[in-house]
């Protein structure tokens, strides 16, 4: 009997959320199957992949990063840089030292750099914030602000801020928002709701559902990537066709299998850096097959490696 | 050592001693110090309230207690502990978790409505409404030099004659009382009887002239709220009605609580004193009081609760019944007597225990069940009962099948700042105006009576009513600004419903997003149990029939409201019954009917239990379900948000 492949087709769909401006603008999302199953449906422009790089410099990054920003001396160049790093389509500015419990920056300190880096690049933009519900919820309204115009995504909402976030994001300055929730369908979709209810369009939210490294209750992840999916097209559940975008790097390069020195670790694992890439990829892999419509990743060497695999699948 | 004096306000005043670093909560509940800790004192609930008088506390402040509360010495007894000699006084709020005992008033004729429709419905199942409790009149020939029998063995003769009977039981406090009424009646008597087949049993003996009336006590023990009536257990006339808070719940506001309170040194007898001797044994007294009855004409009595309540009332170590696997001492019991357990009527009385089905599922969902007749229909009904444990039971004429869920106080005004039992001053209606967001009330009492709180009924309108008027959002936080929306010093919202001036108490009556969410924890426990429960039989809403509501949560609730929050699906209204506290009906017919006691226990035996704990998909119903109305918004279609 003559093998007959049976397309599994879905009526629903993924939203379309589109971040920069011009020509190096992107879409986010818009597929209408499964992780790319290319061979039933569209798989819109396909999943995208962001290069982070933060406000506190590159002293505490791992040689290769260092080695690629050489030279740089200021966050515009290191922006630049970011741009033009090979098999990256967006920029990623994490404003870590905002964090009160860590550098403790300033609003102004933070928005001049945001201001920089955005300056500096013609790709689009991913602003992340320090983590700290209180000072995103007063931070990125300013970034918000200071941005205008650059149609960008900022990171992220949760439920204890996302009125001064998603206020200010979309309504009153026309960026993109993030809405971050702790790897549950339901506490992810209850944020939708609530961020639309405030008057948020569902066109400028990305979903951000929960992040992990690989073997660090990575399961839950990835089940709930697997659950929102299913629900979005499957169901047409219109608070769940949000794109999702997962942070990678800054998973996966704090955990022990990227940070072990050779001489702390068994024989067998290897050169530390080596290690750190295999993590940032293994866990970028994961997530992009299982629903990512973007990940954010740092090293060179790992962006290169999952913009091929993704060119090799679409 | 060192001395503690709790001033009770309105009351007495008690001395302790106490060492260094013990809690005053737990100083309290040793000296019988009466004081509301439903949380069981882990600072969570705020209503452990003690005033300073003199003396030192080592005290933290939480968010309960405000600065100026603070200064003017308000503590958390569960946050303060001893360093120094210290008088305390007591507010009498504190013993507000006996929420003066309300004596229902039984003209308006609306409480009894809901025991006659039972009754009759029972009875037009084909179930007699007979016992075999009786009133025998019995002449005797009068002792002579001749006739010289004894007065017991000429009693038990002439009883044995009269019901053929021929074993017949004379108890002691007949005995005692025998040879005085033989006499005074010239031995025409009146006997209060219970005849089963083989034995007569005398429970109680009267002059022929005296009008005797059998009295019977059914009684629902909730976790929060008991319930009582007296009936004459020949007629079915209700003679008294009577609730109140349960006693136990300064020992915890849940069922675990209790029993791990139950299980430390002496908790057992503490426990049972709580629940028979300050709870039961005073709704005896009132009714009786109030009806000009006597309490030892009571013969024989019905309870109906949850299996730890009939374990802790027992005074049974209930330790097991919170631990894998979860086995209670008993699921039926049938040598109970009230002489047994200390309450206050004929020793020699009977006492009837609704069986149990489960260590969660207990008597009260059996009687429940009984009462709502879904086990004689053909149609598919659900019943739910709304009490500090959810119960479900789905089923028809062919299977039943039942869950419990823990749905917390909540219904019943626990756990809720500004909440209470549904007696005077309780708000049981509420309508909000979407422009001024102005409510109007309907309360509880008198007319004039000033608002005090919120019981069940009036939770879930208030709810639906800020959701339907987008004033909170569906997370249950405040997203509109008026005059009666106030946000305090952490940000956290609240509605006042009666400003201080227009309130029957000493602050605002205010609802706050403490207490929504810990509501819409409550509506959410439920509506996943039923969500589950019907994926587990791959049923949908629309296979339900009629939907049969249960719970001494007010008159009556409004099912459109109960709809909007998403508590009860979303099926036509006229599905919806409410058939109040269906436990206390079911006792109550138990009481009455020995056809009806059989009955119980065959619709207990016949009633498959569900743990929802073993369902995996449980959780996330939960989750999705604590949200107005819920995640999925497609299951309730004709719930929509006013807007401008």
């Amino acid at each position: 009997m003559p093998f007959n492949r049976k397309a599994h087709k879905f009526s629903a769909s993924i939203g379309t959320v589109e971040i920069g401006t011009g020509d190096k603008a992107i879409k986010l999302g818009g597929e209408n199957v499964m992780p790319f199953y290319t061979f039933d449906g569209s798989m819109g422009d396909g999943p995208k992949v962001g290069v982070e790089i933060t406000d506190l410099g590159l002293d505490a990054e791992p040689q290769g990063v260092k080695d690629y920003y050489a030279g740089c001396t200021s966050f515009a160049d290191i922006a630049k840089k970011a741009e033009a790093m090979p098999g990256g389509d967006f920029v990623v500015l994490r404003l870590a030292g905002g964090d009160p419990n860590g550098a403790n920056k300033s609003t102004e300190e933070l928005v001049a750099i945001a201001k920089e880096v955005s300056d500096a690049i013609s790709c689009p933009l991913v602003v992340e914030g320090s983590k700290n519900v209180e000072k995103d919820a007063e931070l990125l309204p300013k970034v918000a602000q200071a941005l205008e115009g650059k149609n960008v995504l900022l990171m992220s909402a949760k439920e204890e801020n996302y009125k001064a976030i998603g206020a200010a994001a979309a309504l009153a300055y026309n960026q993109k928002v993030g809405a971050e929730s702790a790897v549950d369908i339901n506490l992810a979709k209850q944020l939708n709701v609530v961020m639309t209810q405030l008057g948020v369009s569902a066109q400028s939210i990305v979903m951000n559902t929960g992040s992990a490294a690989a073997g660090y209750g990575f399961d839950y992840t990835i089940s709930t990537f697997d659950r929102v999916r299913a629900a979005a097209l499957g169901q047409d559940d219109k608070m769940l066709q949000m794109p999702i975008i997962t942070p990678v790097a800054s998973e996966t390069w704090s955990v022990k299998e990227s940070t072990a020195e050779e001489s702390d670790a068994p024989e067998f694992w290897g050169p530390v850096e080596e290690r750190g890439i295999a993590m940032e990829v293994e866990t970028a892999v994961a997530c992009l097959v299982s629903a990512s419509d973007a990940v954010i990743l740092k090293h060179p060497k790992s962006v290169a490696t999952i913009s091929e695999f993704i060119k090799s699948l679409m | 050592m060192f001395k503690v004096t709790f001033q009770v306000q309105g009351g007495n005043t008690v001395e302790a001693f106490a060492n260094e670093g013990e809690k005053i909560l737990q100083i309290a509940q040793r000296s019988n110090v009466a004081i509301d800790a439903p949380c069981s004192g882990n600072g969570s609930c705020g209503k452990c309230r003690v005033k300073l008088l003199s003396g030192e506390l080592d005290s933290k402040q939480t968010r309960h207690i405000t600065d100026e509360e603070y200064a003017e010495g308000w503590r958390l007894a569960c946050c303060s502990t001893v360093v120094g000699d210290v008088t305390l006084e007591v507010p009498d709020i504190a013993s507000a978790y006996r929420s003066r005992m309300k004596v229902a008033d039984l003209s308006s004729g609306e409480e009894v409505q809901i025991f006659e429709n039972s009754r009759k419905q029972v009875i037009d199942a084909g179930i007699e409404q007979k016992n075999n409790m009786e009133v025998l009149d019995v002449v005797m020939n009068v002792p002579s030099l001749e006739d010289t029998m004894p007065d017991n063995e000429r009693l038990m003769r002439a009883v044995s004659r009269e019901t053929g009977i021929a074993h017949v039981t004379i108890p002691y406090s007949v005995m005692v009382k025998l040879a005085r009424v033989l006499r005074d009646s010239q031995f025409h008597v009146k006997c209060v009887v219970r005849k089963i087949s083989s034995d007569v049993f005398i429970y109680d003996i009267f002059p022929s002239t005296e009008q005797v009336v059998i009295g019977g006590l059914a009684v629902d023990i909730g976790t929060t709220t008991v319930s009582a009536i007296l009936v004459n257990m020949v007629t079915g006339e209700i003679i008294g009605k009577a609730s109140s808070g349960n006693g136990q719940i300064r020992y915890g506001a849940d069922v675990i609580n209790r029993i791990i309170e139950a299980s430390r040194p002496g908790g057992r007898k503490r426990l049972q004193d709580a629940v028979v001797k300050e709870t039961i044994n005073p709704l005896v007294a009132e009714m009786c009081k109030a009806s000009g009855f006597k309490a030892n004409h009571i013969y024989r009595m019905s309870v109906a609760s949850n299996t730890t309540m009939n374990h802790l009332l027992m005074g049974v170590y209930a330790d097991p019944i919170r631990m894998e696997p979860y086995i209670p001492t008993f699921y039926k019991t049938n040598s109970l007597f009230a002489s047994d357990i200390g309450i206050c009527i004929h020793p020699d009385a009977h006492i009837i225990v609704s069986p149990n089905i489960g260590s969660y599922v207990g008597g009260d969902i059996t009687a429940g069940a009984f009462i709502s007749m879904i086990w004689n229909r053909p149609e598919t009904s659900l019943f739910i009962d709304l009490g500090t444990n959810g119960e479900l039971v789905l089923g028809n004429s062919d299977f039943l099948i039942s869950c419990a869920c823990s749905a917390g106080p909540a219904f019943e005004g626990g756990d809720i700042s500004c909440g209470m039992r549904a007696t005077d001053g309780a708000i049981e209606a509420c309508t909000i105006d979407f422009e001024t967001m102005e409510p109007s009330f309907s309360i509880i009492g008198d007319p004039g009576t000033k608002p005090v709180g919120l019981c069940g009924s009036g939770l879930i309108d208030v709810i639906a009513e800020l959701y339907i008027n987008g004033i909170i959002n569906s997370k249950g936080k405040f997203i509109r600004d008026g005059r009666r929306i106030k946000h305090d010093k952490y940000g956290m919202g609240s509605y006042v419903l009666a400003f201080e001036e227009d309130a029957g108490s000493v602050r605002d009556v205010e609802i706050t997003e403490v207490d929504i969410d810990n509501f819409i924890r409550a509506k959410g426990a439920i509506f996943s149990a039923v969500r589950t429960m019907l994926n587990y039989l791959d049923y949908t809403v629309d296979m339900i029939d009629d939907v049969y509501v249960a719970g001494g949560i007010g008159s009556g609730i409004n099912m459109r409201n109960a709809v909007n929050i998403g508590m009860l699906p979303d099926i036509p209204q006229d599905k919806f019954h409410y058939i109040g506290n269906s436990s206390l009906t079911g006792a109550y017919m138990e009481l009455l009917s020995t056809s009806a006691e059989k009955k119980v226990y065959e619709v207990a035996s016949n009633m498959t239990y569900l743990e929802l704990s073993t369902v995996p998909t449980y959780m996330d119903e939960f989750v999705a379900s604590c949200f107005l109305p819920h995640t999925d918004t497609r299951l309730f279609p004709s719930v929509t948000v006013k807007n401008d």
